[in-house]
Order: C-alpha cells, then sequence, then structure tokens
C-alpha cells in the first residue's frame, strides 16, 4: 500500500482553507509592486486610519501622521530612492505586528495592522532615522485575536501531529520488522516503503536529539558513509540489503535494532513542547533536506523512492510552517501568502510523478531527466528563500 | 550614489581615503592592475590603487560597456519561472537596489542586526574595495512572449540571432535566456559575490539557467589599454572600438532616437559566444602558421604587412611572388571593418577555463566573446557569417554558446531600475 493512503491529520484541510481566503482578500487589497506615480495620493492622506509612508534616503522613513484612532491601520509605503531600504514593521515593543516586504528604491506596497491604544514603532531597518513612534488613542471596533494565542495553538497543534506521526512511525517499523522476519523479499520491499514517510515528515525533531555522542537521527537513517562503517545501522543499511543485495539474509537484528531506536523517539518527544521559531526552522530543514540530499538521488540509493521522501519532507514541512500561518497572516500577509503559494507549486510539480506503477506511489528517482531534477530544486529553493524569512517574525510574538 | 545616511561601506576602513579621490579617477581608464588594493603608507594606512575604486552606477548609459574592461567577468543568465508581473517587477527593482549598492564597494540592505534571520547581503565581499564592479543587465528574445505582457515592446533588433555559419556545436542549455547579467571587477570575488547575490535575489521568481566566469580581459576598451592577448597568444582586438571614440561609439554602439521601442534609447545590444579553443591542436601548429591563421606576428602584434601593433594592415600587400602576404582566410582580414562594409564591433571579451573536458582530458579553455553594438543583426551577424564561413581560425575553436541580449538604457538615480519603463 503506497503510504500516502494512510490516515491524515486534519491539519491541511484547514490550511487550505486558510489560503484560499488569502487569496481572496488579496486580490482586492491592491498589495504588491505597483507604479511608484500611483500608490498613496491625496484621497488616503485624509484618511485618519491610513498611515503613508514615504522612504527617501535623505529622509528616511516618513509617516504623513503619527496619530492613529485604535483599530485597523493601513500602512501605505512608498520607497523613492532609498537603496539600503527594503522593508517596513509595525512594532509592539519588539514584537512584530505586521510588516512587509520587497518595497525596494522604486516600489511602493501596503500593510495591515490592528492595534489597541498605546505606543507602537514603525521601524524601516536601514533608513535614517529608522523608527518613529505611533500614538493610538481610543478603543478599537472589534477585539483582534492575539497573535500569541494563535501562536501557541499552532505550537499544540504541531506537538500533535508530531505524536501522531512517531505513533505511525512506530506501527510502520514494526509491520517491516515482521516482514524481515517472513521470507516474501517484495513483502517487505513495500513494507520499506510505508515505513518511511512518517520519518521523513519529522526528521528535524528527531535530529534535535543529536547531543556529543548520542545521534538518534544517525542511528535511523544514516546513509553509507555518513557514519563509521561499524557503526552503519538502521533503514538504509535494510535498504540496501532488500534493494540491492535482493535478500532478506542477516536483516532481522537490523529491524528489531532498528524498532527499539523509533520507539525511543516516540518516548523522547511524547509530551514535547515547541517555539514557533522551532516551527519554522524545522519547516525549513526539512527543504533543505530535500535540495541537500534528494535532488540529488543520494538518499534512497539502492531503492530510488527519493520523490517519496521528498513529497513527505515537504508534507511535514507544510504542516509545520501551517501551524504559523494564522499568525503569520496577521503579521506580514504577503510572506504567508508568497510561502504558501511556492508550497503549492512545489507539491504540484512532485505531484507530476505519482504513478501507480511502484509501491511507493511514485516514479523512480532514476527515472528523471537531469532537468526534471532541476526543476525541483528550483521549485524548492523558490520555497526556503521566503521561508528563511519566517522564523525572525514570530520569534518575539 | 554617495548616501553618508544609510548603508554602511562593506570597507569602512577605506572608506574616508577613497571617497571622492576614487569616484572621480573610476572613469578614467584604469584596469591595469589588481590585487593591490591593500598596499601601505609608510604609516600604514591602507591607499586605495585605482583598481580599488567606484564606478558610477547611475549613468546616461549602463557602465560594464564602455567602461575600462576590467581584468575579472562573472555573467548569468536567468530564465523568470514566475508569470506575474509584478515578481518581475520587484526582482528587477531589487537588483537596482542591490547594485547601486555593491557597485560602491557597500553591502546590501541595511546592517543586519536581526540575529534571528538570515543576513541580507552574503557576506563574501565583506572588506573588499568596490573593485571597479560594474553590473550590467539585459533582457533576451524569450523575455518578451505573453508571460508579462511585452510582446508588443519588443524591439525588432531583438529577433533571436539565425543560424550562422560555425552554429552545429552550440548547446541549447547554456546558451539564451530570459535576463543576462554581466558583472566586471578586479577582483574576483566581488565579481561573483554580484552574480551570486542577484541569483539569491531572484529565488522564487528566476532561475539561473547558465553562468560563465572569466579569468582575464581578452579586449582592451579604452585607448589607455594595452591590448591583452587570449589563450592563443595572440593580440586580438587591436583595432577594437574605444570609449574615447564618442562619434564612433554613437554610430556602432548606442541605440539612438531611431530606435523602434523608445524604452531603448540610450540602450545597447549585447552578444555572448562561448568560443572553445582547441588548445592542443593549436599549441602544436608551427609559428609561421598561426600568424597566417591570425594574420598578425605573435610577438608584436603587428599585421604581417607592418612593423608595430597599431599599424595598418595593407590587405593588397604581396610577396616578392605574388602571393598575398595576408592570407585570404586571415583572422585579420575576414574581420576588418573595410571588408565588411566598415561594420564594427565594442568587443569585450575574456579568456575563460572550465578545468578539463572529462571525454577526453583536454582543456576546456577559451574566449568568452562579448561585444556590443547597436543592431547585432546588421552588424554580429555579418561579420560572423563571414568568420563562421572562412576563417581559418575555425579549425581551432568551436562555438559552443550563443546569447542576444537588449542592454537598456543606465538608470538615472535611485528608485529607478532596470526595465521601468516596460511597466508603465
Amino acid at each position: 500500500m503506497p503510504a500516502r493512503a494512510l490516515p491524515r491529520p486534519v491539519l491541511i484541510a484547514g490550511v487550505t482553507g486558510s489560503l484560499a481566503a488569502l487569496l481572496t482578500a488579496c486580490s482586492s487589497s491592491g498589495g504588491g509592486a505597483s507604479d511608484p506615480t500611483g500608490g498613496s495620493g491625496t484621497t488616503a492622506a485624509a484618511d485618519p486610519r491610513v498611515a503613508n509612508v514615504t522612504i527617501t534616503a535623505a529622509g528616511g522613513c516618513a509617516p504623513d501622521k503619527t496619530s492613529f484612532p485604535a483599530g485597523g491601520i493601513t500602512v501605505k509605503i512608498n520607497n523613492k530612492d532609498a537603496n539600503a531600504v527594503s522593508e517596513v514593521e509595525i512594532l509592539d515593543g519588539v514584537r512584530i505586528l505586521g510588516e512587509k516586504e520587497g518595497v525596494v528604491a522604486g516600489l511602493n506596497g501596503e500593510f495591515a495592522v490592528t492595534v489597541d491604544a498605546g505606543e507602537y514603532t514603525l521601524y524601516c531597518p536601514g533608513a535614517t532615522p529608522e523608527k518613529t513612534t505611533l500614538t493610538v488613542t481610543g478603543e478599537a471596533a472589534q477585539g483582534d485575536e492575539d497573535i500569541a494565542a494563535l501562536l501557541k495553538d499552532g505550537t499544540t497543534a504541531y506537538a500533535a501531529y508530531v505524536e501522531d506521526q512517531t505513533g505511525y512511525l512506530v506501527e510502520a517499523t514494526e509491520k517491516l520488522n515482521t516482514a524481515l522476519k517472513g521470507s516474501d523479499l517484495k513483502a517487505a520491499q513495500d513494507a520499506y516503503k510505508v515505513a518511511r514517510p512518517f520519518y521523513e515528515k519529522i526528521e528535524p525533531v528527531a535530529e534535535s536529539f543529536t547531543v556529543g555522542e548520542e545521534n538518534l537521527d544517525a542511528d535511523i537513517d544514516a546513509r553509507d558513509g555518513d557514519v563509521p562503517a561499524g557503526e552503519w545501522r538502521g533503514f538504509h543499511k535494510i535498504e540496501k540489503g532488500l534493494f540491492e543485495d535482493n535478500s532478506l539474509t542477516g536483516l532481522v537484528p537490523l529491524g528489531d535494532e532498528l524498532v527499539t531506536n523509533v520507539k525511543k523517539l516516540q518516548t523522547l518527544t511524547t509530551g514535547l513542547t515547541y517555539q514557533p521559531t522551532e516551527l519554522a526552522n524545522g519547516a525549513q530543514e526539512l527543504l533543505d533536506e530535500v535540495a541537500n540530499g534528494k535532488i540529488t538521488g543520494e538518499e534512497e540509493r539502492y531503492s530510488h523512492i527519493d520523490i517519496l521522501d521528498m513529497n513527505f519532507n515537504v508534507e511535514g514541512a507544510e504542516q509545520a510552517f501551517g501551524q504559523l500561518v494564522p499568525a503569520l497572516q496577521k503579521i506580514d500577509k504577503t510572506l504567508a501568502d508568497t510561502v504558501l503559494a511556492r508550497f503549492t507549486d512545489l507539491k504540484t510539480l512532485i505531484a507530476k510523478y505519482k504513478t501507480d506503477s511502484d509501491a511507493s506511489g511514485f516514479k523512480l528517482y532514476n527515472e528523471l531527466s537531469d532537468a526534471d531534477k532541476k526543476d525541483l530544486a528550483a521549485a524548492v529553493k523558490a520555497v526556503v528563500e521566503p521561508l528563511s524569512k519566517v522564523a525572525s517574525k514570530v520569534a518575539n510574538a | 550614489m554617495p548616501d553618508a545616511a544609510q548603508g554602511t561601506s562593506r570597507r569602512r576602513f577605506l572608506a574616508g581615503a577613497l571617497g571622492t579621490a576614487g569616484v572621480a579617477a573610476a572613469g578614467a581608464g584604469f584596469g591595469a592592475g589588481f590585487g593591490t588594493a591593500r598596499a601601505t603608507t609608510d604609516d600604514g594606512t591602507p591607499t586605495p590603487h585605482p583598481a580599488a575604486a567606484e564606478v558610477p552606477f547611475y549613468a546616461v548609459h549602463q557602465a560594464g560597456i564602455d567602461t575600462a574592461a576590467q581584468d575579472r567577468l562573472a555573467f548569468a543568465a536567468f530564465d523568470v519561472t514566475s508569470t506575474d508581473r509584478d515578481d518581475l517587477q520587484v526582482l528587477l527593482a531589487s537588483w537596482a537596489a542591490a547594485a547601486a549598492q555593491m557597485t560602491q564597494g557597500e553591502h546590501i540592505g541595511a546592517d543586519d542586526i536581526d540575529p534571528t534571520r538570515p543576513p541580507l547581503d552574503t557576506g563574501e565581499a565583506v572588506g573588499l574595495p568596490a573593485s571597479q564592479l560594474t553590473i550590467t543587465v539585459g533582457f533576451g528574445p524569450s523575455l518578451f512572449d505573453d508571460r508579462f505582457g511585452f510582446r508588443d515592446k519588443r524591439p525588432k533588433a531583438l529577433e533571436p540571432l539565425p543560424q550562422i555559419p560555425g552554429d552545429a556545436d552550440l548547446q541549447e542549455e547554456i546558451s539564451h535566456g530570459d535576463l543576462c547579467v554581466q558583472a566586471c571587477a578586479n577582483d574576483p570575488v566581488v565579481a561573483f559575490h554580484a552574480i551570486r547575490n542577484f541569483a539569491r535575489i531572484a529565488r522564487g521568481t528566476a532561475v539561473m539557467r547558465w553562468s560563465q566566469l572569466g579569468f582575464g580581459r581578452t579586449s582592451s576598451t579604452t585607448h589607455a589599454q594595452a591590448t591583452p592577448r587570449n589563450l592563443m597568444g595572440f593580440k586580438d582586438g587591436t583595432n577594437n572600438l574605444k570609449a574615447e571614440d564618442t562619434a564612433e561609439m554613437a554610430k556602432f554602439v548606442w541605440v539612438g532616437d531611431e530606435a523602434d521601442q523608445t524604452w531603448m534609447r540610450g540602450g545597447t545590444y549585447l552578444v555572448s559566444r562561448r568560443i572553445r579553443m582547441l588548445i592542443e591542436s593549436w599549441d602544436t601548429d608551427d609559428l609561421d602558421d598561426q600568424q597566417a591563421v591570425f594574420g598578425r606576428f605573435k610577438t608584436s602584434g603587428a599585421p604581417l604587412t607592418g612593423k608595430a601593433e597599431f599599424d595598418t594592415v595593407d590587405l593588397g600587400a604581396k610577396t616578392a611572388d605574388g602571393k598575398d602576404v595576408v592570407d585570404l582566410n586571415a583572422h585579420i582580414r575576414l574581420a576588418a571593418p573595410s571588408q565588411n562594409d566598415g561594420i564594427k564591433l565594442l568587443r569585450r571579451g575574456y579568456s575563460y577555463t572550465d578545468g578539463i573536458d572529462q571525454r577526453t582530458g583536454y582543456l576546456d579553455a577559451g574566449l568568452f566573446f562579448i561585444a556590443f553594438c547597436r543592431n547585432a543583426h546588421e552588424q554580429f551577424v555579418p561579420v560572423q557569417s563571414r568568420l563562421g564561413q572562412h576563417d581559418r581560425l575555425n579549425e581551432y575553436i568551436v562555438h559552443t554558446s550563443s546569447g542576444l541580449f537588449a542592454v537598456p538604457r543606465g538608470l538615472t538615480g535611485p528608485g529607478d531600475y532596470w526595465g521601468k519603463d516596460l511597466f508603465t
């Protein structure tokens, strides 16, 4: 059975739903790049809820007003000629409430925040002056859902996701081990392909338990050459037996040991809590796994099921990132939209290689052309680049 | 642009000394030396070398064309993968802001003070002077399809090049592209840094299609520069156009008011050709034959009918027994403006090597030819058609890559960016 047939957490649906909502909102907001001659016009200047921010090399980052009524505020940015400035933020203390990136010299952009009474900072990194204090008075018409609460919900949900996946991993590894003890090579090969995805989805969590000589990730997932020959064990040694030697001989002790190690992982991850930055960085690490190991076909060098791994690295990354989306949407909607859209592009590309001809559910990696691999590599990097900006946005929230 | 208020110079320790003097010297045609930027005076303070200075970024024409040829090249072609016009606009504006900073020896963006995010600049050029870095951007014919609504804005002169004799070995995967970037500097790290950061800024919007490093200039583009030698050991390009000859530059290089697309006024066209030299074969050719192939003396660079490098070649000269002194198929004859209806090009190429050809063990090295002209179809194509068909040099060279790009006008100041006119 292809692994993708196994039950999935409901979270993905939530992410997809909010993406649709975001895209709708985006198309009517007129964000993004636009001609600098348009944008912050005189009619907008009269609106007490609009901050028209002009950025110049000489004058820094200047809002047309610094006092606002509580509630929603739209920040409209026009970067006239400041080459060193490319983003604008609204801060509450050190916490980023909202932000717009990519407003380089010559371009416009806008974003919105919802604020209660108090003092806030308009921050344009690289401008001189780069900070201006904004004063907000009155009561917000409607309470804004707290970003910190949204992030807490996200990390809690992610912890549950990791626990689910390690549970499935233990289950599937036990089935693999049972198959290794039998005599049906094909059944064991298929069981290997079923077990792999669960590990690939949460690999950075396992990596986080690397301390000194202890390396659970290596015990589970090292490739030939990653560790001294005598210490090589885990999935890929089993893979070599199953797909290169085409034999079950000698694999039982390896199977037993692997079950022990994935159970150890399960114990370690049960009850674990996560910081928002760990979700962002974890998502990025998963994609780095794809870029550095799978694209070259070095991960599954005997079974060639690298696209299966890739698919679930990406799924794991999207799950981790997805938990940050509700908060990130409020902090930097453009960035949230961009990352989600690029995840969609990447998944669409990977889906091209789905097939029923292999038990992994995907084409084998050695059937792909160099051009195919190059396209995949570019699609991965297209996600990673904006994703690398997420951690800093949720760090102080 | 001098902008004391923002940005930290990546060579803060040189800033005072270089300031205005450096900028003033930059255009004047230095570039003979490199690697001397760290020379010190008696009291130990660094003294800048002109080769370390800044070339002004904002100008009527893009820099890197009539700029005295620097020693190093990093060149890349990109394909735009996004079909969103806004993405392309943000990319070109971000490139322009980054280039304005890098060419002035500054790092990209503001100082990185937030430890929770990746630095905006990759950092390998920190501490290095501007090194006369120029960044020149061009648009390939393929950019003007239906993706961005530019179909009606393609100049006629940006028709893809036709097949030219000698094109049999061109490799599609290292040819053409939607965008090209030429980074030239007197320090290879500075040139590479520019291309690397452009590729980084492009991620998600455009991908690098191919790239080429050049390690030594093969052209002189000012009278002050000596003519360098190519990897065959010859001075090729003695009769190159020179930046000081403004009338000739206007006639042969800069697109004027006659442009069918107004956005190309003040621009030019870039032709790139990766020309691999069959070095091992060349090295076993006797000197007489080598000189006959080029039509020049190897040591002096003089035409076979003269004594000094800049002597005018006499294509009609005969030997005592009535033979042509300059072979009918010699490179100098076929490339001579007098044999090509007076056509000239501004050549600005670099020697390259990409190691060895793993199939044979032979050196993969040669000339990364770059030329600028007002209309490649009227200038490059006729000359190369003659050369590709008849040049004796063809026995020793193979063209492996080709590109044609429209290079728009220079940027007016901060806030302007490449192709801005296309988005209005």
